[in-house]
């Protein structure tokens, strides 16, 4: 019954598809939005990278969601967790099977990974890039060790507090152009010299909450990831999967 | 200082530094949650006791419809009360286990108020992101291996409907060049054609993940037999109805006068059949109201699918009745899990619950005077006025489909106070927050029983204003003192 109705399901979004490929016509979509954005944003913003005039500044809002997405992802994926981890204990770190290469080559990268990293958080107005591309790359920073010692231990304490406080120096940003007398998150502080590093008003210091949000989550949510370790017990897992279809088909 | 981003920025800010306090003070991390909900109600009550006239706010001093605008109208203000208020009513008070849940719990909330006040297409699409990850957390929260399991079907599904409703987004801006809702329903005359239509379709299907919308439901029985009472009142009662009008919404503004409606009605009316049936057949009490939700969810998409007034007005009725009724009757399954016919003379041990159940049974089903019979007799107006063989046809189904609930309901409740037998479980006495969040939900349903005039002549006039489809785009672009948006349009 499940398989018909979900091939039902496919045929029907099929034919969807097929509707909007036929009439589609490619090219010519007007750019209402688009044009008056690229007419205004280096004006009215004043950073010279016009996407993040977009994601910080017209679209701000959205960016505060898409952190909390990412922040909500992590909170839930260690409440999954937590459940788990708890009946094991952490490996021990193990330095032996790593090699002096895997170990020196991963300390040699660290501190170009976490310049590049920053450089690219900084430079979110100015230049392609951003809080959320430096971001990755700063959490690779830190995820690094980790690969290469398993079990290497990681400061989730720390991490928490860095998450925390970005994460709200964001909101609170938002909420002093409010206290202002401005809108929610409309940017302050001036423009600047469009092209200098200290420019654009509040955008770069957004990014910057953006970068260490971003970076704090994702290596907290690695770590987490690799302290279960690969050896989940296979027959525990059997025995769950077989109580899960036992249940569905009562 | 009152401003209605607050109720955005204030879940989302507690829920972030959830975890710091916490490391801090576990004692002092267990206040945050209520607090920040009875701020949300206090600054969303406060607006729509006063607002006269539906307000657009533009955040990040960008006027739309190059910024984000929130529409303030009665209708999105009532949600944002209705939201901190649920969140305090099912807040997991005795939980002693963890910050995590609740500050999932926050950022629901704050997802929500923002799908609710939003009315820019793609923020409405981010707070549903956000609301969809937030409601996989907890509804895995319950750490067993059939919930992981139900979980992840949901989690599947769900990201189907994400890449859905974002295709259909995209669509709505190569057509119009826009985001924003005012601005896309003056352009409505360039998304009727079959790619508007077929975005229209997109994202009801990518949405109607939430709102249990008949296709894409697939998750609906096993999440909510699985997760806690508690969540799955909140999913079924107040997430799928923010779905809901994020539809209706984007109907009214844009599609009100197209085939978008039959669209709408034949799902809904597949929605009322197949929820109804599979109610009916359902062997324990959580899957009977979880597919019960699905067919009551269908007969709040048919309502909607009435044109004009008449259809938001039922939509609404509906939609609030539901709200109110099922998460009370989600609490009542705690400890009246398993078979139901296992439940066999509970009555006796939980006299209360069994109380409450008839209460709000009879509410569902619609029998006068209660509310839910007014909800559905305005349905029936609605749907007789509408005239067209589709909607009579609809009328029909809701006929039949309200036989079957009434079958299935009286028959669980009889079930309830048959003497007790060999089958009957053990321990099947509420706990007493669980007996007085039903009771509370009891009381409103109660009190709306005796004002149901004030009632329905207020909700007439919250319908009125949504369903006015140029007052929501005047508020939103002429109101707005920029040239710069006079230059684009």
């Amino acid at each position: 019954m499940r398989n018909y109705s979900a091939l039902l399901f496919a045929s029907g979004l099929a034919f969807l598809l097929m509707v909007i490929a036929w009439q589609f016509t490619i090219g010519g979509a007007p750019m209402l939005i688009g044009n008056a954005i690229l007419q205004q944003a280096a004006d009215e913003l004043g950073a010279a990278n016009l996407v993040t005039s977009v994601v910080l500044g017209y679209r701000g809002i959205d960016t505060l969601g898409e952190i909390a997405i990412l922040f909500t992802a992590a909170t839930a994926t260690s409440l999954v967790l937590s459940s788990i981890s708890g009946q094991r204990s952490r490996p021990a770190p193990n330095t032996a099977q790593s090699g002096t290469i895997l170990i020196s080559s991963s300390r040699l990268l660290f501190p170009l990974l976490l310049t590049l990293g920053l450089y690219i958080v900084l430079h979110g107005h100015l230049t392609p890039g951003g809080g959320f591309q430096g971001g990755v790359i700063l959490a690779a920073a830190f995820f690094l060790p980790l690969l290469a010692v398993p079990g290497h231990g990681v400061n989730h304490s720390g991490l928490a507090l860095v998450e925390g406080f970005s994460g709200a120096a964001f909101i609170l940003i938002g909420i002093i152009a409010l206290f202002q007398g401005n809108a929610f998150l409309q940017p302050f502080m001036g423009h600047g010299a469009m092209g200098s590093l200290f420019s654009a008003g509040t955008l770069p210091l957004l990014y910057i909450a953006v970068g260490l949000k971003v970076g704090a989550e994702l290596s907290g949510l690695l770590a987490n990831l690799a302290e279960i370790g690969p050896a989940h017990p296979v027959a525990e897992i059997s025995v769950e999967t077989q109580s899960v279809k036992g249940s569905a088909h009562q | 200082m009152n401003n209605i981003a607050f109720n955005i920025a204030l879940p989302l800010l507690a829920a972030f530094l959830l975890p710091v306090i916490h490391n801090g003070s576990a004692k002092a991390s267990r206040l945050v949650g209520p607090f920040v909900l009875l701020a949300m109600c206090w600054f969303a009550a406060a607006y729509f006791i006063f607002i006269e006239h539906p307000v657009a706010l533009a955040l990040g001093g960008f006027l739309p419809p190059l910024g984000i605008s929130f529409h303030l109208d009665q209708l999105s203000l009532l949600m944002a009360v209705i939201i901190p208020l649920m969140l305090l009513l099912l807040w997991p008070y005795t939980n002693r286990e963890g910050f995590r849940e609740e500050a999932l719990l926050l950022l629901l909330a704050g997802a929500s108020s923002g799908m609710a006040l939003s009315g820019d297409l793609f923020n409405i699409y981010v707070f549903y992101e956000l609301l969809s990850v937030a409601s996989f957390g907890l509804a895995a929260s319950t750490h067993n291996g059939a919930a992981f399991a139900a979980t992840f079907r949901y989690l599947v599904i769900s990201g189907l409907g994400t890449v859905l409703a974002l295709t259909g987004i995209g669509l709505i801006y190569t057509q119009t060049g826009t985001l924003n809702l005012a601005h896309i329903g003056q352009l409505a005359a360039q998304l009727d054609n079959n790619v508007g239509l077929a975005a229209f379709a997109l994202i009801v299907l990518g949405i109607g993940v939430k709102a249990e919308i008949f296709p894409v439901n697939g998750w609906v029985p096993e999440v909510y037999a699985t997760a806690k009472p508690r969540i799955s009142a909140l999913l079924a009662g107040l997430i799928s109805k923010l779905a809901v009008l994020a539809i209706v919404r984007l109907l009214v503004v844009a599609y009100a006068d197209t085939d978008a409606l039959s669209l709408l009605l034949v799902l809904g009316i597949l929605g009322i059949i197949w929820g109804e049936l599979s109610a009916w057949r359902a062997k324990d009490l959580k899957r009977m109201f979880a597919f019960s939700s699905i067919g009551q969810l269908g007969m709040v998409l048919v309502a909607f699918s009435i044109p004009g007034e008449a259809g938001m007005f039922a939509g609404l009725a509906m939609m609030l009745h539901h709200l109110l009724v099922k998460p009370a009757l989600f609490m009542l399954t705690e400890n009246w899990s398993g078979s139901i016919s296992s439940l066999t003379g509970a009555a006796r041990q939980s006299p209360l619950g069994a109380a409450l159940f008839i209460l709000f049974a009879l509410s569902l089903i619609g029998v006068p005077p209660f509310p839910g019979f007014w909800a559905k007799l305005i349905m029936v107006t609605g749907l007789v006025g509408a005239d067209d063989s589709l909607y009579l046809l609809a009328l029909g189904i809701l006929l039949t489909a309200t036989v079957i609930e009434a079958n299935y309901l009286i028959r669980c409740a009889i079930q309830l106070y048959a003497p007790a037998d060999e089958n009957s479980s053990q321990s099947a006495k509420h706990g007493r927050l669980t007996l007085s969040i039903s009771s509370a939900l009891g009381v409103v349903l109660i009190i709306s029983l005796f004002s149901i005039t004030p009632l329905g002549n207020k909700l007439y006039q919250i319908a009125a204003e949504a369903s006015n489809r140029s007052l929501y785009i005047n508020t939103t672009l002429s109101n707005a003192q920029v040239p710069a948006l006079r230059k684009i349009q």
